[in-house]
């Protein structure tokens, strides 16, 4: 049995038309199954009969490929239709060898996103029926792909190598969306290569605050359901950006029907409905709790959690140690509480007067010199100085001479350095290390990729697209826990704006601890970028 | 009345007990009054504890059993109950006095254990606590006194020793801190396991202030860390000996000693004018409290404080009374090992390079070239990595790492050979050395005994 490209109609009168005579399907079988290569790129017209002719021998070849019959087991493909209004593909007959990377279910239905679909089409493991009228490829491009679904670049990068007798996809003759082509574009070709691609999730990232507690990733499927559930919480409407955007994209989601892609795979043996909902209700609770008391306490509160035992002063008020010098009208000690004691002894009141009388009040001899310098370095009392009477503490007290002596210091520098406008970087005496130095001249100071990202909002028309997983993990892949994906893919073009600072930075916070590689595309041509981040050498030995 | 007086060993072969057989004098203390004696050189003394409580320096006495001190001791054993003790052996003095600061000392335990109280019920550090004062007014005494009590009452103190000259923890010219477990040995002194020692190689801080002041700030840091991660040794706090130089670089060093350590308490024995320029000298949040010394001090002779010194140089060797522990003798090639002294002698201003300051020179560490004049100096094993030292090279930047090392044990020189470039040491644990960084102190022990 086969199937055309352009065949529109295959109803069963004309049936027989489309069978092929053995010889034909001898010759379809036995073609060359590669994809002619595409040899030098020329980047210039140059005008020569050679360069126009194997443009043109280039064209043919791709056009002829394209143009070729697609022959096909009709008992092999899989039998879909095309819903318009919820933009997906429900199988109708049971699904084959793809299932374990691609399609979801919902309601005891297999759907296949329009992207898969499209793809499966053009393998030729999928025929695809709208009003019980099979679906061309083209037909397929021109209505599968939209913005609100996929785009054409998104999805060529999708496909892979595991299609190796399939034969290219229709001319775009009849362009859908510009950038739903590229997207589609990134999918086929990835998937063309083998890779497991997947529409990125937003609410399968663990969150910030989740990656602080360094909690273990929640993998299977119930996990995520109850994960989307509760950022439709008021956590949501939480002044940080990422809430509100989870909830925005939630919605769109729950559009696409997607959002229940996690179920079971057959989903007959699937969650009773009591039973998920109960799940739904009990689990979010406790989890979400710290989640909003994060968030709503802010980071103020937290440098204010002691690690170390900080030293307030002590109560002196409470605390009677014996001082004969400041005691002189105290006649006599209370007797101290027993509990303090060793062995629980018990004593007397205590009489300070004995002891006053026999105080050392002996002059010290000193030499001169010694007088002269007790004389000029301790004139004062320390305690005269209202700052500090002001301290409280030792660390405040070191914090204040610290203050005072870099204020010295700054009085007695020369004033031509540092009256104008230009002045030195470096204060004198201040550094005494080459590594103090180094770090302050420092112009560009090291920032993270993850440097503030948390508070960006979402930039126009820069999201990400596809997790992607290695073709290596496939054997042992699940749709419903697929782990932590390879990477996250951004489609873009080259005619696009490259992206800023600052769409690298919201998009890798939102990808977490996955690298995001962006996936520009040049008319066919897809090139990957990723941005890494690296730190300058640091002189260590000082 | 001294800690170090306690710590003399006795000589082997003089008479057991001699003269009064059997009994002894027996002596009937009334509650608060403490039992004064010395032990005459060359003989020893037993005390034995017939009915009451009693306690020397803190630790308790044990009922019906022998304790005996060697000559030259200083012992006062106080009751708070009441008591009836027995001397045996011939001592110099021996005599009850009514006249104690006990009870001001005891009240000044119950202030600190109130702070631990509190610093445990807030989640705060304990008292850090600076014993000053001249010399001989029974800082050491003190010290071991309120280190007692407090470990008595479960918790545990640090004590610092900052006397380079009679260190109750290691040896002289070093200092010290020592995490306190349990009483102080009423014969013995605080058990010493795992100080931490750090070199400084003289017996008087003034032969190189810089240094002892950087050692102080060393053990500061050190006992800091500690105090984060071992809650209760945060609690338990710390009580710092100090040396008996108050005057001019001496004085310094003890309110740089206050700022490192963050202290909390001073107290000040004995000397009003100390205690009024600590007053002035130290932030306001810093108690400065003046207290008495006991009438039971007596002053140290300069001999007196050698041959202290000398004991606990043997006792480090030879365990206490020479008789526990048995060290080696082995010889070290000079190729070996790498001897330095801290400290180079003072240059001219004149001399030196433009900018740099005079106090570079006292930290620098200088190498000694192995002689003869090495005979009889201890020698400081440094804890600092070989590999570490060997990578320095001729750079002094890594080498400086040697003065903040602590040190793993002493050796002594017996013995020479400059012709087999050999010397015989006198150490604690058999060859090889663990480290081949030796630091040269002042300090000789001539290995007679």
């Amino acid at each position: 049995m086969a199937e055309s490209n352009t065949s529109v109609s295959c109803s069963s009168d004309n049936f027989y038309s489309e069978l092929l005579s053995p010889s034909e399907l001898f010759a379809a079988r036995s073609r060359s199954h590669k994809i002619p290569a595409r040899g030098q790129k020329e980047f210039l017209p140059d005008g020569s009969a050679r360069q126009r002719e194997r443009l043109q021998q280039s064209l043919e070849e791709h056009w002829s490929l394209i143009s070729e019959e697609r022959v096909e087991r009709l008992g092999a493909l899989v039998k879909g239709e095309w819903i318009p209004s919820k933009n997906v593909v429900v199988l109708k007959s049971p699904a084959g060898k793809f299932w374990q990377t691609m399609g979801f279910s919902e309601h005891g239905k297999q759907l296949l996103l329009p992207e898969e679909a499209l793809y499966l089409m053009e393998c030729g493991s999928v025929q695809v029926f709208l009003h019980d009228l099979p679906l061309s490829i083209q037909e397929g491009y021109e209505m599968f792909l939209s913005k609100d679904t996929v785009n054409l670049q998104q999805y060529q990068v999708r496909h892979a190598a595991e299609r190796r007798e399939c034969r290219g996809a229709l001319p775009l003759r009849l362009v859908p969306h510009k950038a739903a082509v590229s997207s589609l574009k990134v999918f086929s070709h990835l998937k063309r290569l083998g890779y497991v691609v997947s529409r990125f999730d937003r609410s399968t990232v663990p969150s910030h605050y989740e990656r602080q507690l360094n909690l273990p990733p929640e993998r299977d499927g119930h996990g995520r359901q109850l994960k989307r559930k509760r950022s439709r919480s008021p956590s949501s409407q939480l002044p940080d950006g990422q809430g509100g955007v989870a909830g925005e994209s939630l919605e769109m989601r729950g559009g696409e029907t997607k959002s229940q892609r996690a179920n079971p795979e057959d989903g007959a043996a699937g969650l009773s409905e009591p039973e998920a909902e109960r799940m739904v209700e009990d689990v979010p609770v406790p989890s979400g709790v710290p989640e909003r008391r994060w968030w709503v306490e802010g980071g103020a509160d937290l440098p204010q959690s002691p690690t170390r035992p900080r030293h307030r002063g002590w109560v002196w008020e409470t605390i009677t140690l014996p001082d004969l010098g400041a005691h002189r009208c105290q006649p006599a000690l209370a007797a101290p509480d027993p509990s303090l004691l060793p062995g629980r002894l018990s004593v007397g009141v205590c009489a300070m007067e004995p002891w006053l009388r026999r105080l050392n009040l002996r002059p010290e001899r000193l030499s001169r010199r010694e007088r002269e310098r007790e004389r000029s370095r301790y004139r004062r009392d320390v305690n005269d100085d209202r700052e500090v009477r002001h301290c409280r503490s030792w660390a405040e007290y070191h914090e204040l001479r610290r203050r005072r002596r870099n204020r010295h210091g700054r009085r007695n520098r020369p004033e031509h350095l540092w009256e104008g406008k230009v002045t030195p970087l470096l204060q004198p005496g201040q550094h005494t290390t080459a590594g103090d130095v180094l770090d302050k001249i420092g112009v560009v100071g090291a920032s993270r990729l993850l440097d503030g990202a948390a508070g960006l909002e979402d930039s126009e028309g820069w999201k990400i697209s596809f997790d992607v997983f290695q073709p290596d993990t496939v054997a042992e892949f699940k749709k419903s826990s697929p782990g932590k994906p390879y990477s996250r893919l951004c489609v873009c073009s080259f005619e696009g704006p490259v992206p800023d600072l600052r769409v690298l930075k919201q998009l890798a916070f939102q990808s977490g601890d996955v690298p995001v590689t962006f996936a520009v595309v040049d008319h066919g041509d897809i090139s990957f970028y990723c941005f890494k981040d690296f730190q300058l050498p640091t002189d260590t030995s000082h | 009345m001294t800690t170090e007086g306690s710590e003399k060993s006795g000589e082997e072969g003089v008479g057991t007990s001699s003269g009064s057989g059997g009994g002894g004098v027996r002596f009937e203390l009334e509650k608060e009054t403490e039992l004064r004696f010395e032990v005459e050189a060359g003989e020893k003394v037993q005390l034995e504890l017939l009915s009451g409580l009693a306690e020397v320096f803190g630790s308790e006495l044990n009922r019906n059993k022998k304790y005996t001190f060697g000559p030259g001791s200083k012992i006062a054993v106080f009751t708070w109950q009441g008591c009836s003790v027995s001397l045996t052996g011939k001592t110099e003095v021996a005599y009850v006095s009514k006249d104690t600061p006990m009870l001001l000392y005891l009240n000044t335990h119950a202030a600190l254990e109130q702070m631990r109280q509190q610093a445990e019920r807030d989640n705060e550090r304990g008292p850090r606590v600076m014993v000053v004062g001249p010399t001989d007014v029974g800082k050491s005494t003190v010290c071991r006194l309120l280190l007692s009590y407090a470990v008595r009452l479960g918790r545990r103190p640090t004590l610092v020793e900052l006397d380079v000259g009679q260190s109750a923890v290691s040896v002289p010219g070093t200092v010290s801190a020592l995490c306190i477990e349990r009483p102080a040995d009423v014969e013995e002194g605080f058990s010493v396991q795992a100080p931490l020692v750090f070199h400084f190689g003289s017996t008087t801080p003034g032969t190189n202030i810089k240094l002892y002041n950087k050692l102080t700030s060393s053990l500061a840091e050190v006992f800091s860390q500690r105090c984060e991660v071992n809650r209760k040794a945060s609690v338990g706090g710390c009580i710092i000996n100090t040396c008996g130089w108050v005057k001019g670089s001496g004085y310094q060093a003890l309110v740089h000693c206050a700022s490192a350590f963050e202290v909390d308490v001073v107290l000040v024995l004995d000397q009003e004018r100390l205690y009024n320029e600590l007053k002035r000298d130290l932030p306001h949040f810093v108690k400065v409290v003046l207290l008495p010394k006991s009438g039971g001090v007596v002053e140290r002779s300069k001999d007196c404080r050698r041959e202290a010194r000398d004991e606990k140089i043997r006792e480090y060797f030879y365990g206490f009374r020479g008789v526990s522990f048995y060290p080696h003798a082995f010889d070290v090639r000079f190729s070996d090992v790498r001897i330095y002294k801290i400290g180079a002698p003072s240059i001219p201003d004149s001399c030196l390079p433009l900018g740099m300051s005079q106090d570079d020179t006292q930290l620098k560490l200088v190498p000694v070239t192995p002689g003869r004049d090495l005979t009889h100096h201890v020698l400081s094993v440094s804890c600092m990595e070989d590999e570490a030292e060997a990578g320095a090279g001729g750079t002094s930047g890594p080498r400086r790492g040697v003065l903040e090392s602590p040190v793993c044990g002493f050796i002594v020189v017996t013995a020479v050979d400059t012709q087999a470039q050999v010397m015989t040491v006198l150490s604690p644990a058999p060859r090889p050395l663990p480290r081949h960084t030796l630091l040269i102190m002042d300090i000789r022990f001539i290995d007679l005994k």
